[in-house]
C-alpha cells in the first residue's frame, strides 16, 4: 500500500534503520519504529554515532523517542552500503577522548578569534541564541 | 457459572458431585467483578509464587519425559491423560487450592476427549490458577471443545480473528515482561511470565468469538490510555519496574519453555488450516518431555495463537512480521503472515538481564534450536514457498509495531490537514509539480509505448467551503460577559494607537523613503492584480457558461487598474511624466512586474511603455547596474515589438538613441545612444528594435516605407554612431539578429558594411 504518494511521510520508512540528525548535533542511528502526526519518533536499537574526523564511535542507547520539532533530518540507510564506509570505528572511550579534543580545539581558536577581534577594537561577533549547541 | 453448552461437553469427574453443590451457590456471582475475581483481588508475592512454580517443575520432570513424533489427533488425543492425572492429583495433594471456582474448573476439565496442551495448563499451579478468574474459566467450557471443531473447519473463524487489528504479536524476547502478570510492582523485568496470563490466552484463543477474548483482556489489564490494547504499552507496564533484579536460577527454564513456545508459535505459516492445526498440536506435544509440563500451557497459548489469529502477548510471537517492503501485505494478515519458524540467528536485546540469567539463557537458546531442527521439519514444507520473505521476516522480530490501525491512523490526520477548498490556493506547487509531471506523462505516452509508470497520484480530499460565523463562547449563568480568548478571537495585548505625523515635521529624506514605500506598495498592488489575472485563465475552464462573461470583465478591468497602476493615475489624457512609471522601474520587482504585465496589455499600452523605458533607458541603465533585471524584459519587449507598425518603431528607434530628428545638427557626443550601446539590455533592445524595422522594410511590399525619411535618416545616423563606436565599448548583445546587416547594407557602402560586420559578431 503506497501511502500517500508524493508527500513526504514517515510511514514507508517505519521498521527502517535510519539516520537521525537532531537540532543539537547528535547523530542517532536505529530502526524507526513508530511515528505520529508531529513527526515524533520512536527509534528502537539506537545507537549514538560520534564523529571526530575521519573516526566515529557508537554508544547504543536502546530505545529512544525523539520529539519531532528536534529532528532536523533522517534518511533511511542502506543496510548492505551501511558498512561501506571510509570511516573508522573506534571504541567509545577514544571516541569520546577525540571529541573532547577537538572541542577543545576549537574552544581555543575561538578565544584567539575573540582576542584578536578585540585589539583590532571590532566588535566581538554575539553567539546567535538559537545556535548555541 | 459453569453452563455447558451440551452434556457431552462436560465430562464428569468422580470429584465433580463434591464440586457441584459449590457451582451452584455461585450461580449469582458476578464473574466480571475484578476484585474478586481480577487483579484486584490478587495480592501476590512474584517471589514466592515464583519458587513454587519452580518446584512444581522440577517434580515432573521426569514423568513426562515422552517424545511424540509427528502429531496425529488420536496420539495426541490419548496421550495426556496420563499426564494430566498425575497433575491433577498433585493438585489434589498440593493444599493450595483454596478457591472453589478454579477447582471446579480444574474438575469440570476432566481428561477424556481433551487434549492435553489445552487444558494442561489450566490445572497447573495453584498460584497461576489464582488469575483465573471467573469470566475466563467461563470461556472455558466452550472452549473446550475447541479441537474437536476446530480441526474440522475452523479455518474460516482463525482467519477472522487473524483479522483483527488489535491483536498483534510482540517481538519475542529473551525476558519477556509479562503482561498478563499482575502490576507493575510484582513482576520486574526478567522474571517468567505468570503462568497465569497464559491460561487467559488459551481461552480466549480457543474461544470461537473474538468478542470475549477482548472482554477479558481488558478486565484484566487496563491500558494506560484505555482505548488501545496495544500489548506494547501493556508490556512497557511491567517494563518500567526495575531492571538488574536478580534472578532465581529457575528462571531459565521458563524462558527455555517460552521460546519453545515462539519456536513452535513461529512454526506456523499464515492460516491456521485444521491439518496445520493438529501438526502443531503434535509439535506442542513433542518437547513436552523436556520442558516442565506446567509450562505447557504457555506453550499451548502460543500454539494457539495463529489459530485464533491473537498473540500471546509475551514474547510468544515469533513473529515477524513482513517487513516493509515493496507490498506489505494488508496490516492484520500480516502478523500471521509473519509467522515462521523461528530464526537461529535472532539476537534479543539481553543487556540488562543479570549475566547469569543471560548465559543460561543462550544455553538454552541453543539447545532449542537443535531441538527445533528437527521438530521443523513437519511444518517446514509449509513455509517452504515463502522462504526469501521468511527470511526477511525472520531477521527483524521487531517490526511490525506500529500496528496498521496506527499506521492509518497517522495518515488519516495528515490526509485531513491536506483538506482544502482550493487546492490551487493551498497547494500551488504540488499542484503544479503533478500537473508538469502528468504533461510529461502524456508526452512520453504520445510516441512512446504506453504508460510506463502508473504515477499513483495523491488526491486529496476536497471540502466545501463551509461559512463560519465566529460566536464567542457564551457561559451560562455567569454575571458579565466572559472574555474567552482563542485563535479566532484574540486578546488585544497591546494598545497601539495609530497617530498621522503632519507634514511639516517630516524631512525631506523621509519623504524620499514614503515616496519609495509608496512605490512598493504600489508595486504589491499591482502584482496581487497581476496574479489574478493570470489565474483568470484556469478559473475560466472551471467556471460554469453563465459565469464566463463576469470573468471576462472583471480580468479586462483588473488589467486597466494594473496599467494605470504603472503610468501613474494621470487625470489627463497626457501622460506627461513617466516619473511614476520609472519609480517602479527602479526597482527591481517593479521591472520583473512590468515584464509580466506586458503580454496582457494592449497594443497602445505596451507600446507606450515601451517608449517610455525607451526614453528614459539611460538613466534606467544606471539604476539597474547593481540589479542587471533589465535582460528580462527582452522577451516581452520582443513579443510587443512582432505587433507594432513602423511608425511606432521609428518612434522607438529615435527614443532609444535620442538621435536628433536632423542630421544637420550632429552632436559630437550621444551619450544616450553612447550609454544604450554599452548596455547589454541597450544594445539588445537596439538591435531588436532595428531588426524588427528591417523586417517591417523586408515584408512590406508597398514602397511608402522606402520613402520613409524618417527612418532613412535615423540608419544612417545610427549606422554611423554604431562606426564611430569602438568594438570594445559594444556591449554583447543577448542574441544578435540576423538581419542587421542586410539592414545596413541599405545605407552604407561596402567597407563600412564590413567594419560594422565586425563590430556586430
Amino acid at each position: 500500500m503506497n501511502y500517500m504518494p508524493g508527500t513526504a511521510s514517515l510511514i514507508q520508512d517505519i521498521d527502517k534503520k535510519h539516520l537521525v540528525l537532531l537540532r543539537d548535533g547528535r547523530t542517532l542511528i536505529g530502526f524507526l519504529r513508530s511515528i505520529d502526526q508531529f513527526a515524533n519518533l520512536v527509534l528502537h536499537q539506537t545507537v549514538e554515532r560520534i564523529h571526530v574526523g575521519k573516526k566515529y564511535g557508537d554508544i547504543p542507547r536502546g530505545i529512544f523517542v525523539v520529539r519531532g520539532e528536534n529532528v532536523v533530518l533522517l534518511g533511511e540507510i542502506d543496510l548492505e552500503k551501511e558498512s561501506d564506509t571510509p570511516l573508522q570505528q573506534v571504541s567509545i572511550e577514544e571516541i569520546l577522548e577525540e571529541q573532547r579534543l577537538e572541542l577543545q580545539a576549537k574552544q581555543e581558536s575561538e578565544k584567539l578569534k575573540v582576542q584578536a577581534l578585540k585589539e583590532r577594537g571590532l566588535a566581538v561577533p554575539r553567539a546567535d541564541t538559537l545556535d548555541e549547541y | 457459572m459453569f453452563r455447558y453448552p451440551s452434556p457431552e461437553e462436560c465430562p464428569l469427574d468422580e470429584e465433580e458431585d463434591g464440586f457441584q453443590a459449590l457451582g451452584e451457590e455461585d450461580e449469582d456471582i458476578d464473574q466480571f467483578n475484578d476484585d474478586t475475581f481480577g487483579a484486584g483481588a490478587v495480592d501476590d508475592d512474584w517471589q514466592e509464587a515464583h519458587e513454587r512454580l519452580a518446584e512444581l517443575e522440577e517434580k515432573p520432570r521426569g514423568a513426562g519425559q515422552r517424545a511424540v513424533p509427528g502429531g496425529e489427533d488420536a496420539e495426541l488425543l490419548g496421550e495426556p491423560e496420563d499426564t494430566l492425572a498425575e497433575r491433577l492429583t498433585r493438585l489434589v495433594i498440593d493444599s493450595e487450592l483454596e478457591d472453589p471456582a478454579i477447582m471446579r474448573a480444574v474438575h469440570t476439565r476432566a481428561p477424556g476427549a481433551q487434549p492435553a496442551p489445552l487444558n494442561a495448563g489450566i490445572w497447573d499451579g495453584p498460584a497461576v490458577l489464582r488469575r483465573i478468574r471467573g469470566p475466563l474459566l467461563t470461556q472455558e467450557m466452550p472452549s473446550v471443545s475447541v479441537l474437536d471443531y476446530a480441526l474440522p473447519q475452523r479455518p474460516p473463524q482463525a482467519r477472522e480473528e487473524e483479522r483483527d487489528p488489535s491483536e498483534r504479536a510482540l517481538p519475542r524476547r529473551s525476558s519477556s515482561p509479562v503482561i498478563g502478570s499482575p502490576p507493575v510492582r510484582a513482576v520486574p523485568i526478567g522474571t517468567p511470565p505468570k503462568q497465569a496470563a497464559v491460561p487467559s490466552f488459551n481461552q480466549q484463543i480457543l474461544c470461537p468469538k473474538p468478542v470475549h477474548i477482548r472482554a477479558s483482556m481488558q478486565q484484566r489489564y487496563p491500558a494506560p490510555y484505555g482505548e488501545r490494547m496495544s500489548p506494547n504499552q501493556l508490556c512497557n507496564v511491567p517494563n518500567s519496574s526495575l531492571l538488574g533484579h536478580p534472578f532465581p536460577h529457575s528462571v531459565s527454564p521458563v524462558l527455555t519453555h517460552l521460546q519453545r513456545a515462539q519456536l513452535l508459535g513461529g512454526a506456523q505459516a499464515g492460516r491456521m488450516s485444521p491439518s496445520q492445526f493438529a501438526r502443531v498440536s503434535g509439535l506442542v506435544g513433542s518437547p513436552l518431555p523436556s520442558v516442565n509440563p506446567k509450562l505447557l500451557q504457555g506453550r499451548v497459548g502460543q500454539m494457539m495463537s495463529p489459530a485464533g489469529g491473537f498473540r500471546a502477548f509475551f514474547g510468544a510471537a515469533p513473529a515477524p512480521p513482513p517487513p516493509s517492503q515493496p507490498q506489505p501485505p494488508p496490516g492484520p494478515a500480516s502478523h500471521l503472515q509473519g509467522l515462521r519458524p523461528q530464526p537461529q540467528m535472532f539476537r534479543p536485546d539481553t543487556t540488562h538481564l543479570h549475566p547469569q540469567h543471560r548465559r543460561l539463557l543462550h544455553q538454552r537458546q541453543q539447545q532449542n534450536r537443535n531441538q527445533h531442527r528437527s521438530l521443523n521439519g513437519s511444518v517446514g514444507d509449509r513455509g517452504g514457498h515463502r522462504g526469501s520473505h521468511q527470511e526477511q521476516a525472520r531477521k527483524d522480530p521487531y517490526a511490525n509495531l506500529m500496528l496498521q490501525r496506527e499506521k492509518d491512523w497517522v495518515s488519516k490526520i495528515q490526509m485531513m490537514q491536506l483538506q482544502s477548498t482550493d487546492p490551487y490556493l493551498d497547494d500551488y506547487y504540488y499542484q503544479n509539480y503533478f500537473q508538469k509531471l502528468e504533461k510529461l506523462a502524456a508526452a512520453e505516452e504520445v510516441h512512446g509505448d504506453g504508460p510506463k509508470k502508473e504515477r499513483t497520484k495523491l488526491i486529496t480530499p476536497q471540502v466545501a467551503k463551509l461559512e463560519h460565523a465566529y460566536k464567542p463562547v457564551q457561559f451560562e449563568g455567569s454575571l458579565g460577559k466572559l472574555t474567552v480568548s482563542s485563535v479566532n478571537n484574540p486578546r488585544k495585548m497591546i494598545d497601539a494607537v495609530v497617530t498621522s505625523r503632519g507634514e511639516d515635521d517630516e524631512t525631506k529624506e523621509k519623504q524620499v523613503r514614503d515616496k519609495r514605500r509608496q512605490t512598493l506598495v504600489t508595486i504589491e498592488k499591482t502584482y496581487s492584480l497581476l496574479l489574478d489575472v493570470e489565474d483568470y485563465e484556469r478559473r475560466y475552464l472551471l467556471s460554469l457558461e453563465g459565469e464566463r462573461p463576469a470573468l471576462m470583465g472583471e480580468r479586462k478591468q483588473k488589467i486597466c487598474d494594473m496599467y494605470d497602476n504603472l503610468r501613474g493615475k494621470a487625470p489627463g489624457q497626457e501622460r506627461p511624466s513617466d516619473d511614476h512609471f520609472m519609480q517602479i522601474m527602479c526597482i527591481r520587482k517593479g521591472k520583473r512586474l512590468v515584464a509580466r504585465i506586458l503580454p496582457f496589455l494592449s497594443p497602445e499600452q505596451a507600446a507606450d511603455v515601451l517608449m517610455a523605458t525607451a526614453r528614459n533607458l539611460p538613466f534606467l541603465i544606471k539604476k539597474d547596474a547593481q540589479d542587471e533585471v533589465l535582460p528580462c524584459l527582452l522577451r516581452p519587449f520582443s513579443h510587443v515589438l512582432y505587433h507594432l507598425p513602423l511608425g511606432t518603431v521609428t518612434s522607438l528607434v529615435q527614443q532609444l538613441t535620442n538621435l536628433p530628428q536632423s542630421a544637420t545638427a550632429p552632436a559630437p557626443t550621444n551619450l544616450h545612444l553612447a550609454a544604450v550601446l554599452q548596455n547589454k539590455f541597450g544594445l539588445s533592445l537596439l538591435y531588436l528594435v532595428l531588426s524588427r524595422g528591417e523586417e517591417l522594410q523586408s515584408s512590406d511590399t508597398s514602397t511608402e516605407l522606402m520613402q520613409d525619411n524618417q527612418w532613412t535618416e535615423l540608419m544612417l545616423l545610427a549606422s554611423r554612431e554604431l562606426l564611430r563606436i569602438p568594438a570594445a565599448a559594444l556591449a554583447k548583445p543577448v542574441s544578435p539578429p540576423s538581419n542587421l546587416l542586410s539592414l545596413f547594407s541599405r545605407y552604407v557602402d561596402q567597407q563600412k558594411l564590413n567594419l560594422l560586420e565586425t563590430k556586430l559578431q
